[in-house]
């Protein structure tokens, strides 16, 4: 089959990006495939491709709501019209229907938890299921930054739907992740493609500061100096608006992003930004899905991440159309402290461990009083299936340590004195990079390469409402 | 009309006789029988569910200014104004919440979907990110582009100038339509989040949602007038045939066919309570309402009696005078047109 020509008639593009080709033949040579591309490498053709040839339907898992919601549009936009997602916050009746005529869809974009009903099991083996993609694969690491314990269940699940050919797709995975995922999504011999983390065009910054004073007088100097498009993050919702009103006083056109916004001005704050209308976002770490910007120049780190992976994620935003880009992260003593706190207040505690064991599904009820929070509820009803007390305490524990290890090698991002990006490979256990030019703050950066460039924005159109309708509609 | 303007307006129509969380649910559009009585009991059609998205947050600060401008007197029982509350000029409104029951989110939420699409098409783009996510109102938007065949330049213009003729005349500030078209986008041209307009206006967050509410309600009072074919489309469905909520309609069909209250609620599986709220609702809005099932006419005028020579809607109040009367028999009396003289 020609590869290529099947990419541009479906599509009208006439190359693969790197990985892709070699994941999506492997597919349709049958095989059970992990793929691990990073951020922004296209990750969604590789089982939308295969849908235009397989005969049966594409059951996409996808941990969140809002990352589904934007892959389905991702799809729409490109044409792709046989697209569904179903989950649980659906109106009865538009889920009502959207069962019934299932069959009539190539792409069904299902929630975890619903995938365990028997009632979805029923409906999903009866349509016959080509591929089953695993998208986010890494969430099924316990270990892992954002583990979803109903990711668990989809290996449960598996033989109930006759053990399909699975795609296991993420962009972060350490060897043990890697290992983990292939135990559970029971994945036989499967081909493995690992793309390197490492982003050659991002050159990596990071500097230190006595104190706060001192770390946002940089932030400020650094705006002004250095061009966007580019993102800020924040760390808390209150620290983003704190800071895109900093900007905005200083006349740099900004604006804020967080999860507190409704969301149709988190559409607009996504859509200024793609529109060159703003220059900097000032966002929490919930920015990022759904945008996309091929040309992002800057990330800057105002806050420590509270992981590696998250950190790479965040960066990898950066510099999408390969041209050279900035990573600055900016510290100040002590910063770690407040990361480790907020790490450490995700963990499920001991009482509430306790309480939903004594409960069961009554604690639910703890949450809405505010007494329980809801992501430790979740975690812990699922252990409370499956072991006794002591046996989660203990999971728990283990999961502390590894929490801990994360926020060490957060640490050690800013505090061990080398190439950033070998830290970065070596966290990853991947081989050492190549030093390209502009590597980092150790190997040495031309900032020149970076400064002044600040673009004119278009003018804002703050006149009458008729103007503007002229402007919206012009005729 | 600011936020705090809407409280007021509110809390001068049931000063001491609701308590300080009843413009809340009002402004949010509670469907409690109590809430849906109220408007008709003080007149309060304008400002129901004019935010159904009103954060406790936000009323509570709006509480805090009122009292801290001396408006309103802390109390723990009952809306307590300060009589320089009474002296206070508040603008007349456009608002009529009753009617329109939040159904302008959905006529605006087409129309920026409408606007925006035609702003893309126009300027060769037929690709690009949808500013609203709603899938109901995707599929509505597309069947209504192609059915007034949206890709014509004279369709286009034609559209253009009916938005424009139209929203000239809506009875509302320029500066509130200024800042309802800032929430539109199309090519190139994203709509502005409540804190970008807050900045750019002056006011409060809270404030320019109010504005946009507002604006909205005058706008569509023209569309409904001009029944220019294309924009006429954007309304179907949103403004209500009928007054009442979903379920007390479904309870008017059923006392129609001669079901008496207790056997609605069999039948419907509902509390008794319920069922009443929804005669109350009904002899709210139907002016032939009939209380002949309920009471005997001298009752009846004993009620309205009662409540004029009190000067109160107070249910508890008029109960003591007349202990014969049950609470919903006093609720149905006063619910009815001329409740209040």
């Amino acid at each position: 089959m020609n590869l290529e020509k099947l990419l541009y008639d479906a599509y009208g593009y006439t190359e693969f990006r790197p990985g892709q080709k070699q994941v999506i033949e492997q597919v349709l040579a049958g095989r059970d495939v992990l793929a691990l591309l990073p951020t922004g490498m296209g990750k969604s053709l590789c089982y939308q491709l295969p849908g235009k040839v397989l005969p049966g339907a594409i059951v996409i898992v996808s941990p969140l709501l809002s990352l589904m919601q934007d892959q389905v549009a991702q799809l729409k936009k490109m044409g792709e019209k046989s697209v569904i997602a179903i989950n649980s916050f659906m109106k009865p009746e538009d889920r009502e229907k959207a069962w019934n005529t299932l069959g009539t869809y190539k792409f069904i974009f299902v929630a975890p938890e619903m995938l365990v009903q028997p009632y979805v099991l029923g409906k999903l083996n009866a349509l016959g299921i080509s591929l089953l993609v695993a998208d986010e694969a890494h969430c099924i690491s316990q270990w892992g930054f954002d583990f979803r314990p109903d990711y668990l269940r989809i290996a449960e699940v598996l033989p109930k739907l006759g053990n399909p050919q699975t795609l296991a797709l993420t962009a972060t995975a350490t060897d043990k992740v890697t290992d983990e995922i292939k135990h559970y999504l029971k994945l036989s011999d499967p081909f493995i493609y690992s793309h390197p983390m490492d982003r050659e065009n991002i050159s990596y910054d990071i500097r230190k500061f006595e104190n706060d004073h001192e770390k946002l007088e940089a932030l400020m100097n650094l705006v002004a100096e250095y061009g966007g498009p580019g993102i800020i993050y924040a760390g808390t919702r209150r620290k983003s608006q704190e800071l895109a009103e900093r900007l905005l006083t200083l006349g740099i056109r900004a604006a804020f992003y967080h999860g507190g916004m409704e969301q149709q001005d988190r559409i607009f704050v996504q859509q200024q930004f793609a529109n060159k209308e703003l220059e900097w976002v000032c966002a929490t770490n919930a920015f990022g899905m759904g945008v996309h910007i091929p040309d992002i120049r800057h990330v800057i780190h105002f806050q420590l991440p509270s992981s590696i992976e998250g950190y790479v994620q965040e960066v990898g935003r950066a510099g999408r159309d390969s041209l050279p880009s900035l990573a600055t992260l900016l510290y100040a003593a002590g910063d770690e402290r407040l990361v480790e706190s907020l790490i450490m207040d995700d963990l499920p505690e001991r009482h509430e461990i306790e309480l939903i064991y004594e409960r069961g599904e009554e604690a639910k009820h703890l949450i809405e009083q505010g007494m329980m929070r809801e992501t430790a509820y979740r975690i812990i009803s699922y252990w409370r299936e499956r072991l006794p007390l002591q046996g989660t305490l203990n999971q728990i524990e283990r999961l502390k340590i590894e929490k801990q290890r994360q926020a060490a090698s957060v640490r050690g991002l800013v505090h061990s004195s080398g190439c950033i990006r070998q830290y970065i490979s070596m966290s990853f256990d991947q081989k050492n990079p190549s030093i390209p030019p502009n590597c980092c703050s150790f190997h040495g950066i031309d900032h020149s390469l970076f400064k002044g460039n600040r673009r004119e924005l278009k003018a804002s159109q703050h006149g009458s409402w008729k103007e503007r309708l002229k402007v919206l509609l012009p005729i | 009309m600011r936020f705090d303007e809407v409280v007021l307006a509110i809390m001068r129509a049931v000063d001491g006789q609701r308590t300080v969380s009843s413009p809340y649910h009002l402004i949010k559009g509670k469907k409690s029988g109590q809430t849906i009585q109220d408007i008709g009991y003080f007149g309060l059609h304008p400002y129901f569910a004019v935010l159904p998205k009103l954060d406790k947050q936000e009323y509570l600060a709006s509480i805090d200014r009122l009292q801290t401008q001396g408006y309103l007197i802390p109390d723990d029982n009952s809306v307590k104004l300060h009589r320089s509350a009474f002296d206070l000029e508040i603008p007349s409104t456009p608002l009529n919440g009753w009617k329109y029951r939040s159904n302008e989110n959905r006529f605006f939420a087409r129309l920026s979907l409408v606007v925006q699409t035609m702003s893309n098409f126009m300027q060769g783009q037929k690709r690009f990110d949808p500013v609203v996510t709603d899938e109901t109102v995707q599929m509505w938007a597309k069947a209504y582009l192609n059915r007034i065949d949206f890709r014509s330049p004279a369709v286009q213009e034609a559209f253009k100038n009916q938005l424009e003729s139209s929203l000239a005349l809506a009875k509302t500030t320029e500066a509130h339509k200024d800042i309802l078209m800032e929430r539109l986008s199309g090519y190139g041209v994203g709509g502005l989040t409540w804190d970008q307009l807050a900045m750019e206006h002056k006011l409060l967050p809270i404030d320019v949602k109010i504005a946009v509410v507002e604006a909205v309600h005058a706008w569509l009072d023209v569309l409904e007038e001009m029944k220019h074919p294309m924009l006429a489309g954007l309304l179907e469905g949103i403004v209500q045939t009928s007054a009442l909520t979903e379920s007390a309609k479904r309870t008017q069909n059923l006392a129609e066919r001669g079901f008496s209250l207790k056997q609605i609620a069999e039948l419907r599986q509902l509390k008794t309570s319920t069922i009443e709220d929804h005669f109350v609702e009904m002899a709210m809005n139907d002016p032939a309402f009939s209380f002949a099932p309920f009471m005997d006419e001298h009752l009846f005028e004993s009620i309205k009696h009662i409540s004029k020579e009190l000067k109160s809607m107070r249910l508890r109040d008029i109960k003591e005078r007349l202990p014969e009367a049950s609470y919903f028999q006093i609720r149905l009396a006063l619910a009815m047109r001329g409740g209040v003289t």
